[in-house]
């Protein structure tokens, strides 16, 4: 139980870290960061869900942040469709995209899953430019609108839905769907032996994880006013599962730690020119090779334990 | 009164290997029927195609008055028919207890404090208690196989069948488990399935012995009948170099 409370109080800590920075510091430039970190940390949420969860790891988590990205450019610039739809429909749109791809590859054992999601990725990338009569190619989609006229405003909302989608993927990982999730993990004959549906839940917690990672695409469009077929690029993906990594895999709230992170590594290292991807991979070598656990998750255990006896 | 599990002229081939060619036998509830046969003889198989891991050629298998043809592995585990494997299987990186939990979480649907409960009193019962917190990577493999049992007990099955639940056991943990067996299929009238070779304490825990070589049921009768059946002496003994080492033929 105490250790609970310990968990509250640094969730709260953490929501009130965030929203205080830009009110201390200030300045559009840091607000803009902030909020790309916080789009960044609800995809690398959605991942940990199904693939930290699971082990079936996902090499194209762009695919549905680009389809979410895409359906908001859409609805918004050529429909007209206020942005508030654009949230319901990125998550619809990915969906059926995770459908699409699950329903095939998660039946099987190996690694389709992963190859059938790098290459959907890539396949859309490529049909954004093939079809660059409809989606504008290269340039992609311009002149979306704001969600929020106010860059703050906009921040405070992206930060609340990180912390809601974080809150339903906790409470959802610690469920005994949770618990399935991670004997999938185990062993998926045994997990049949105990009638379980393996198949389903696998599917099922794709279709949560891309319905969030959409929204995030949706978020990011109207953050960024624009979409482009990079939104799909494998690097993306590559980025959300480094950041997964040195937050701690299949701990949910590790990984949103670990996005922020390195969202701001990123920009701290800007003052260091060209050396910046060096020193960013180097750091990221010695997190990962000193710490193989993560950084976020394995310290908030610690600083729990040293604070009291956990439950 | 009709068989709990009946299994008419089943037959299984993986390419030019006949694996299990048209093997009837019908169980009765409230039975324990132990599988004997040499190495190769489709023991595992026979369990493969009974709980749905992989489809059979022809035949049929029925329980409870059900087809199972076709049926996947969790449906058939949710009518009541809950295994064991050969090699232990937990879920790794979880703990004694929730392995016994998400065991039940397929037949209850729900879970809550009733599984809990269960769950609880099956790791009492096959002697795991105390340890409910420990990561199942470090229980011994003794223990292990106690843990497999409660996990597949935690889904409150039917039919319980045992892949070698004796294999790579000291004789004093051999003992223990028969037991537990014993006691498990007493208190609950449980009817118990048990592919084994090593013969001494299986004999002694069956009340029958259907005897398997090369796919075919080679004879079939009481543990005092079967040691001293023809065709049985014949399998074992005529290539008894081959029976000192089991594999890993892995479910």
């Amino acid at each position: 139980m105490f250790g609970k409370r310990i968990d509250y109080a640094g969730a709260l800590g953490f929501i009130a870290f965030m929203a205080a920075l830009p009110l201390v510091f200030g300045g559009n430039y840091l607000i803009g960061v902030l909020t790309v970190s916080v789009i960044y940390g609800i995809w690398a949420v959605s991942w940990d869900f199904m693939s930290g969860l699971t082990g079936r790891e996902n090499f194209g988590h762009s695919l549905f942040i680009g389809v979410g990205a895409y359906t908001a450019g859409f609805l918004n610039t050529k429909f007209g469709l206020s942005g508030w739809w654009s949230l319901p429909a990125s998550m619809l749109v990915a969906t059926l995209f995770a459908l699409i791809i699950g329903l095939p590859t998660l039946r099987l054992k190996g690694p389709y899953f992963a190859l059938a999601m790098l290459s959907g990725a890539v396949i859309m990338q490529r049909l954004m430019l093939i079809f660059w009569e409809q989606t504008g190619g290269e340039e992609g989609i311009n002149g979306i609108e704001p969600l929020i006229r106010s860059q703050l405003g906009f921040y405070y909302f992206a930060l609340a839905a990180l912390v809601l989608v974080t809150a339903l993927l906790l409470a959802l990982a610690r469920s005994h769907w949770g618990l399935i999730l991670r004997a999938i993990r185990g062993d998926e004959a045994t997990c049949q032996a105990a009638g379980i549906n393996v198949t389903f839940y696998k599917i099922a917690s794709l279709v949560i994880s891309a319905a969030f990672a959409g929204a995030g695409g949706a978020l990011y469009a109207h953050y960024q006013l624009q979409v482009s077929p990079q939104l799909f690029a494998v690097v993306t993906s590559i980025t959300i599962i480094t950041m997964v990594y040195v937050g701690g895999m299949a701990s949910i709230y590790g990984p949103v730690g670990g996005a922020i992170l390195l969202v701001l590594l990123t920009e701290l290292l800007r003052n260091f020119g060209e050396w910046r991807l060096m020193i960013y991979s180097c750091t990221l070598i010695m997190i990962l090779f000193f710490l193989p656990n993560g950084l976020i998750a394995p310290t908030w255990r610690r600083v729990k334990a040293r604070l009291g006896r956990p439950e | 009164m009709s068989a709990l599990l009946e299994v008419s002229g089943l037959s299984k081939h993986f390419g030019g290997l006949q694996a299990v060619k048209d093997v009837s036998f019908a169980i009765e509830a409230g039975e324990i029927v132990g599988i004997l046969g040499p190495n190769g003889a489709g023991k595992t198989t026979l369990y493969n195609l009974l709980t749905g891991f992989i489809p059979f050629d022809s035949g049929s298998v029925v329980f409870k008055g059900r087809d199972l043809r076709k049926l996947s592995p969790y449906r058939i585990a949710g009518l009541g028919i809950s295994r064991t494997f050969q090699l232990c299987r937990p879920f790794v990186g979880m703990t004694v207890f929730e392995n016994v939990i998400v065991g039940g979480l397929g037949a209850s649907g729900g879970g809550g404090s009733a599984l809990d409960a269960h769950a609880h009193a099956l790791l009492k019962q096959v002697g795991l208690a105390g340890k409910e917190q420990l990561a199942v990577e470090t229980l011994s493999y003794g223990d292990q196989r106690r843990l497999e049992i409660a996990r597949a007990l935690a889904a409150k099955p039917a039919l319980l069948l045992l892949d070698e639940p004796f294999a790579g056991l000291g004789s004093g943990e051999i003992a223990d488990l028969s037991a537990l067996i014993r006691s498990v299929h007493a208190d609950q009238g449980l009817t118990v399935m048990l592919i084994e070779h090593k013969l001494h304490e299986f004999m002694r825990l069956v009340d029958r012995v259907i005897a398997l070589d090369f796919g075919e049921i080679i004879a079939e009768g009481t543990p005092e009948d079967i040691v001293r059946h023809p065709a049985v002496i014949e399998a074992y003994i005529g290539r008894g170099d081959e029976q000192a080492e089991e594999q890993t033929d892995v479910a």
